[in-house]
């Protein structure tokens, strides 16, 4: 009967040395192009989020991820990534936020010029909203409605749809049946900037 | 936002507004399976939460431990940040399965015939889905890489503590308790009933399970409410007015406290002015 | 060849349609009902599936004598663990959107009764050649299965298959508009309890037939 139970062990060990070998080998394989996959989400979209204005095309090849991208973080280990176009001129920050939405957490991108005081773009990273309703917050046409919005006062969410009321007022108009989507949106990109403000003399350049 | 309040959060959001079963679709093969009647249910509904609960607190602690990247004990035996996050669904298993062998063990020393009644079903919970779930869950929150912190962070912690986790988890099981005790009670009266005979057992069970799960869509958005309901009821006097509905113009500047409290809705007792500005 | 059970073409055959995971013998309902909103996701899964079982069963067909009672399912669960591990990171690295859009269904597949099961029926009974074909053959079966429901929820939902528009956007509502509600919780519970009447009924006519002849 020990024989039994000591035979299992020895297996049970074998296994697990085998297997743990081939999970040693698969992440030593892989990390590196996980962690670039997980890096080309925030950096693929860096030059769509400083474009200014949103209806001049991105030249083929303005930017690329590596050295034309600083990072730059405040003492508190905030992060922002300070965007270059290849005559080395600053375009502005892109910064990573999330927060609550209608049926879980939204996480964004917000890209702002150089003072930090116009939205130049968003991007929805991550979202878990109400298919064919909220989820429209994804849409380019309804992220472009955020671009030349000042960060001086907050962002509020209307029904207008004329661009004059929407400059007047800071205003985005809302998708129609996600309101509290496009308000959850509007509270994220704000409370950001905010801070953003807030914080952007403490910002030094990662070394 | 203080601790009670993200824990009360993310309560009612594990138990009632992302129920595990009906949002999440886990635990679905002893929903179908153990609801036929109510007790028994009741009972499966119990040993699951008890059993997500010493999951859930073991998974914790060798997550915040020892798997995530700069866990301490990691850092303290190799002597720099390793990420062992790999190692994580195996960990999770093992613990699993020996959570259900200890309240396997326990009941059978304690309650025999609880243990009898369980039979077979007791050891099946090691393959239920929503316990691996909780311990994912947690994992997501936990492994969270180290140094970045968040712009315009509203509050919540942003590494899971043990009191988050079991939250999670204790709330996940009485959510699943709640819909597998409703099933059980749906069909002990579709008994009664002239089900089509393709439909019988499995069909009707997920058609009715369908029906809940939009009642339970009705849910959504309740922890806005109940947020707002916490917090705000800790700044009653703030005059900070946070407002983004169509009308405000007078957003800019606060000229007169009094003039900027405007409470919409009564909260049972609470202040109940509505002092127009001027 | 084993004589003590199936032949491997036997299990292969019957793991497609007349032991269908999915609508004979009720396992894997969590990804069933979870990944099948569109027909991209429930191909991921099933390729997924394809990869641990297949992994799965071999590993246990190769180690079958040196299995006993007490500890086998622990054997299964750890070798099932390793194989999702792998999977997950492959899908991580290779297949990085369609890898965020699964979230944890993946790693579910450890305790995706499908997979256990069958190690514990065929694998740790049988010979390689046929714990292999009884992969192959279940994990047909659940494509077949998962691409039932996903293409139900997907057209009805969306108006799309695979991603391409099937019914054009500029159809007026009055004739028609997509169901959103196939997309979500509710619609998958509907859907997956319609299709299972459907199999069963299928099942009983042709049962019917077999014995009026």
């Amino acid at each position: 009967m020990k024989d039994n139970y000591i035979v299992q062990a020895w297996l049970i060990l074998a296994l697990a040395v085998c297997f743990a070998a081939a999970l040693s080998g698969i992440e030593i394989a892989l990390a590196d192009r996980i962690a670039e996959n997980k890096r080309n989400e925030t950096f693929g979209q860096i030059a769509n989020l400083v474009r200014s204005p949103w209806w001049e095309p991105v030249p083929a090849q303005t930017w690329q991820a590596d050295g034309k991208t600083e990072q730059w973080v405040t003492p508190e280990g905030h992060l922002a990534y300070k965007a270059f176009d290849k005559q080395g001129t600053d375009r502005g920050w892109v910064i990573k936020a999330s927060g609550q939405g209608f049926a879980d957490r939204i996480e964004i991108l917000i890209g702002l010029d150089v003072p930090g005081e116009t939205v130049l773009g968003l991007y929805v990273l991550d979202q878990k909203e109400t298919p064919a309703l909220g989820n429209r917050i994804k849409e380019e046409t309804w992220r472009r409605k955020f671009v030349g919005r000042e960060t001086s006062r907050d962002i509020v969410v209307s029904s207008a749809s004329k661009m004059a009321d929407n400059i007047a007022n800071n205003s985005v108009q809302a998708i129609t049946g996600a309101t509290v989507s496009s308000k959850s949106v509007a509270a994220i990109v704000n409370a950001a900037v905010k801070d953003f403000r807030n914080r952007i003399s403490d910002l030094k350049k990662k070394q | 936002m203080d601790t009670i309040t993200s824990l009360i959060l993310i309560a009612v959001g594990a138990a009632v507004i992302n129920n595990f079963v009906l949002h999440y679709f886990v635990g679905i093969c002893p929903f179908i399976g153990v609801s036929r009647r109510v007790d028994m249910a009741f009972g499966m509904g119990c040993a699951v939460t008890f059993v997500i609960s010493i999951a859930a607190f073991l998974s914790w602690t060798f997550t915040y431990f020892i798997l995530r990247p700069g866990a301490p004990l990691t850092t303290l035996i190799v002597g720099r940040q390793v990420d062992l996050t790999i190692l994580s669904y195996i960990i999770y298993i093992f613990v699993i399965a020996s959570s259900v062998q200890f309240v396997e063990m326990y009941l059978r020393k304690f309650f025999p015939p609880l243990y009898k009644s369980f039979g077979v079903y007791l050891p099946l919970i090691t393959t239920n889905c929503a316990i691996l779930f909780a311990c994912l869950e947690i994992l997501k929150r936990v492994a969270v890489p180290t140094g970045a912190a968040a712009w315009g962070a509203t509050g919540g912690a942003a590494i899971w503590g043990l009191g988050e986790a079991m939250a999670l988890a204790i709330f996940g099981g009485v959510g699943f308790t709640l819909a597998i005790v409703i099933m059980a009670g749906i069909r002990e009266e579709l008994d009664h009933c002239d089900v089509p005979k393709s439909l019988r057992g499995a069909g009707i069970t997920l058609l009715v399970a369908g029906i809940l799960a939009l009642a339970f869509m009705g849910f959504t958005g309740v922890d806005t409410g109940v947020k707002k309901l916490l917090v705000d009821r800790e700044k009653p006097q703030s005059a900070e007015v946070k407002s983004t509905s169509p009308d405000k113009a007078d957003n800019a500047g606060i000229r007169n406290p009094q003039s900027a409290i405007r409470l919409r809705q009564g909260y049972g007792g609470q202040v109940r002015n509505q002092v127009a500005s001027p | 060849m084993a004589k003590d059970g199936p032949a491997p073409l036997e299990r292969f055959i019957n793991g497609i349609l007349p032991e269908n995971p999915v609508y004979r013998q009720l396992l894997g309902m969590c990804p069933t009902l979870a990944v099948t909103g569109n027909m991209k996701a429930a191909m991921t899964m099933s390729g997924a599936v394809l990869f641990v079982l297949f992994c799965a069963n071999i590993i246990t067909s190769l180690i079958r004598g040196l299995l006993k009672p007490h500890l086998r399912i622990l054997v299964f669960t750890l070798t099932i663990a390793t194989f999702v591990t792998i999977a997950d990171r492959l899908l991580q690295a290779f297949l990085y959107d369609m890898s965020k859009e699964l979230g944890p269904y993946v790693p579910l597949i450890i305790v995706n009764c499908i997979i256990i099961c069958r190690c514990e029926v065929c694998a740790s009974k049988q010979g390689v050649l046929t714990a292999a074909s009884d992969a192959v053959g279940q994990s047909i079966g659940f494509t077949l299965a998962l691409a039932s429901i996903a293409s139900v929820r997907e057209i009805l939902g969306t108006g799309t298959w695979f991603g391409l528009t099937l019914i054009p956007a500029d159809v007026p509502a009055k004739v028609w508009s997509t169901w959103s509600v196939m997309i979500l919780p509710p619609g998958a519970f509907i859907a997956l309890g319609l299709l299972l009447g459907a199999a069963n009924r299928i099942g009983e006519i042709r049962q019917g037939r077999r014995a009026a002849v």
